[in-house]
């Protein structure tokens, strides 16, 4: 319980640095940010008064502490503030914008879990034969592969070449198919890998011998030993898998134009609008740090010799 | 002189030192005697600054010990040793560390005296045996002349010939340079023939602290005299008593 | 060791020797000629300012190579020095070190990558910023990891008793047995980097046109994707095959090392 509670204090403690990060690299950004906002509001001739007016509507003449409590405290309560070039609040785009993203994601995770699984069980059903060879292979190219590259070479093929699926934008279902495709294939190559040496590393386990001497069944040997510490291996790396998801999903919604928090952070940054590049940061570290401790839970869980340790 | 006075240590919930004090003379020999898990590595700890004092006070002539440069002779000669430098290197270590002028005479004579090899010196820590390595570290001990020398069971993993030889040599090194000796074993046979006084550790506490030969003619406590009993019956004290 | 050995003098070589093997300036327009398809006087063609597109390439690996080679060395320079701090300096220096690099792998380092890089605006020495400040963490948990247990061993405690200062102690005690780790972790991210840049290229907030970086030249071949698909399949391959070799020779290294400890 006390390590829950710490891990939790270290959590707050990790988000308020992003947060303090990410605001102080918005703040020392070059160029004057009540400029660009003007000009995205107004056009390009605006005068010293427009300027000003700006500059205290978004707190820019203030302080740099006074400035980042007058952003951070709105948002303890859920306020991610307004978009300072169209100034409409930023929360509704956000949702609308995650709404494209998460099933996405899902759906991304699912087909890597049920092609990556099958896959590293028969491999290591023989290790070094053709098919564990195959595998690795597949899987050594696949995690190589850049995830923009891949999407481009779906498109060029399913799309341009073929012209079974609709490549740009979200408006019908066949329109996720390739981007959680190219999602997919780079989440399957890395699982595997990991799978694979994890279930190999766990079957090398010095007590193993001594059931299937005692008679036990191969089968439940399988379930009750080996399947626990394959899993620690992969619970460990699920927090990469999903920087990895996160990572590929921006330059996913980029190619294929889909409205999502990918393409919203994106634009967000060409277009300087600031407010909605912090929301993004902070909705992404959040996820990333949530599941990260549950992750950290479930480990402990799995593994108890971590509770003793300091992690 | 090195004073230890009232010291505790705890280590979580426990104490493994409580109220621990003696003091050491310059050029004089002190054994610590006990058990395992008496505390007596806690005690080299704590002398050394590597462990922190819940409360209590240790000096060196008044000042911090670690002023004076203490040196320690381990128990496990090789893991004393970095493994990728010869043992040269690691010799040379405290007096590259303190600024000093490297003495290739004393080098030579301390070399002597442990009755080494100097040639040995060019190889790795897993290139010499157990009793060579033990000696190297004597010799790393001693290099900078430091004037008080820690010994944590100095001969707990050597063989029994290795173990004579290497306490006749300890012991005239000791004549030799004249550093204070602070040595830590479990045997009271070494104890009694080597220090000048001893202290019985028991459960983190002194138990009895007195002149070596006055506690082996009549120890004061009854577990001292269970420890002087067991030693005298494994023929350890015969050549004392 | 060797493999990876072979592999940096390898692309060092590339880097070095590649623009030298060009046929043709990277960066000369030619009209004309332009998105001509792979023929006798452009191997694999040009692109849509007819630049010959092999000569891009050749010239592209002192930019991707290069620039990632720089940010994972200055990155696993930067990660050794903190995991170093925190295993050497005591508890205090240890929460601080382990928080801010908890703090620093709160956040997908892509991402990261791509707001710093974008925020502080396209340029070469944003981008190894950028790729620097969000790479180093892994250096820095490796150090800290094997430095703790380092820091138990008897030579450790006999040279701080030596009165050796701490620096010379992470010289001479700690770094040599960190380097075999830290090897490893650098040559995947020195893969992770390759990617970095060429995502970052790609986006638009990496090199800048018309420097010919792998991702960049992607950007630019993706317009005519339509028209001349071939254009682009080749700095991707570049990509794949760069990181593809690094990580085979990264997994070669890490299991002599393994093998190397159990005959140890």
């Amino acid at each position: 319980m006390r390590i829950f509670a710490e891990l939790v204090l270290r959590a707050a403690v990790v988000l308020t640095g992003v947060a303090l990060a990410t605001f102080a690299l918005l703040w020392h950004a070059p160029g004057d940010p009540a400029l660009a906002i003007a000009e995205a509001r107004h056009g390009t001739v605006v005068s010293k008064e427009v300027l000003d007016l700006i500059r205290a509507e978004a707190g820019f003449d203030t302080g740099f502490w006074t400035a980042f409590w007058a952003w951070l405290s709105p948002l303890l309560i859920g306020d991610f503030g307004q978009s300072s070039v169209t100034g409409r609040h930023v929360w509704p785009d956000l949702v609308t914008a995650m709404s494209y993203t998460f099933p996405l994601a899902l759906i991304s995770l699912a087909i890597g879990l049920v092609v990556s699984v099958p896959l590293a069980l028969v491999a290591t059903r023989k290790p070094g034969s053709w098919m564990d060879r195959g595998a690795v292979a597949l899987a050594s190219i696949g995690v190589a592969i850049p995830a923009f590259w891949l999407g481009l070479l779906l498109i060029l093929l399913f799309a341009v070449h073929l012209g079974w699926l609709p490549a740009m934008g979200a408006q019908t279902k066949a329109h996720a198919v390739l981007p959680a495709l190219t999602l997919a294939l780079g989440i399957a190559a890395s699982l595997t890998r990991i799978l694979r040496s994890g279930i190999l590393e766990a079957r090398t386990q010095t007590f193993l011998p001594a059931f299937y001497r005692r008679g036990v069944a191969a089968g439940d040997v399988a379930r009750d030993h080996i399947a626990p510490h394959a899993a620690i291996p992969v619970v460990t790396v699920l927090g990469l898998e999903l920087a990895f998801l996160l990572e590929g999903l921006v330059v996913v919604e980029v190619i294929f134009a889909r409205p999502g928090l990918g393409s919203f952070l994106v634009n967000a940054i060409y277009a300087r609008d600031f407010p909605k590049v912090q929301a993004v940061v902070i909705i992404a570290a959040v996820i990333f740090v949530t599941v990260n401790l549950l992750i950290d839970v479930i480990y402990r869980s799995l593994d108890p010799r971590m509770d003793r340790r300091d992690a | 002189m090195l004073r230890v006075e009232n010291i505790s240590v705890r280590c979580g919930v426990a104490t493994t030192l409580q109220d621990v004090s003696f003091s050491l003379g310059s050029g004089r020999a002190l054994a610590v005697v006990g058990e395992s898990g008496a505390g007596k590595s806690t005690l080299i700890g704590a002398i050394l600054g590597l462990v922190p004092c819940a409360s209590g006070q240790i000096s060196w002539h008044g000042a911090p010990v670690c002023q004076c440069h203490p040196a320690l002779v381990m128990q496990e000669p090789r893991a004393a040793f970095n493994p990728r430098l010869s043992l040269r290197r690691s010799v040379m270590e405290p007096v590259v560390a303190q600024k000093m002028q490297p003495d290739l005479n004393r080098l030579d004579q301390l070399c002597q005296g442990l009755e080494l090899d100097t040639g040995l010196l060019d190889r790795h820590p897993s290139e010499v045996s157990i009793g060579q390595a033990q000696r190297v570290g004597i010799l790393r001990a001693l290099i900078a002349a430091p004037p008080l020398v820690l010994f944590d069971e100095p001969l707990s993993a050597l063989d029994a010939v290795t173990q004579k030889h290497t306490a006749r040599l300890i012991a005239q090194m000791q004549m030799q340079e004249g550093f204070a000796a602070l040595i830590v074993t479990h045997d009271l046979g070494y104890a009694a023939a080597f220090a000048d006084d001893i202290a019985v550790l028991r459960a983190g506490q002194v138990a009895e602290y007195g002149a070596a030969h006055a506690f082996v003619a009549a120890p004061q406590t009854a577990y001292g005299r269970k420890l002087r009993d067991a030693a005298f019956a494994l023929g350890a004290l015969e050549h004392v008593a | 060791m060797r493999s990876v050995g072979v592999l940096v003098v390898l692309f060092l070589l590339l880097m070095l020797f590649g623009p030298i093997m060009a046929p043709h300036d990277p960066t000369a327009i030619n009209i004309p000629n332009r998105l001509r398809p792979p023929g006798d006087a452009w191997m694999l063609g040009t692109d849509a300012l007819g630049r010959d597109i092999l000569s891009r390439l050749l010239h592209g690996a002192r930019w991707s190579l290069g620039l990632a080679f720089v940010v994972s060395v200055l990155s696993l320079i930067i990660g050794t020095c903190i995991g170093l701090i925190a295993a050497q300096g005591g508890r205090l220096a240890d929460w601080i070190a382990m928080r801010t690099t908890d703090t620093f792998l709160a956040f997908p380092e892509l991402i990261a990558a791509v707001v710093i890089a974008g925020v502080l605006g396209a340029g070469t020495g944003t981008l190894i910023f950028a790729l620097t400040v969000t790479g180093w963490m892994r250096y820095a948990r490796v150090a800290r990891g094997i430095g703790l247990s380092v820091g138990t061993r008897g030579y450790v405690v006999q040279a701080r008793l030596a009165g050796l200062s701490p620096l010379a102690i992470a010289r001479w005690h700690y770094l040599p047995s960190l380097l075999p780790s830290l090897t490893v972790v650098w040559t995947g991210m020195f893969a992770r980097a390759i990617l970095g840049i060429s995502t970052l290229g790609f986006l638009g907030f990496g090199v800048q046109p018309p420097l010919p970086e792998w991702g960049t030249m992607l950007l630019d071949a993706r317009i005519h994707m339509r028209s001349t698909p071939l254009q682009m399949i080749w700095p991707g391959l570049a990509v794949v095959v760069s990181v593809l070799a690094i990580n085979l020779a990264g997994d070669a290294l890490r299991d002599a090392l393994a093998e190397q400890k159990e005959t140890a």
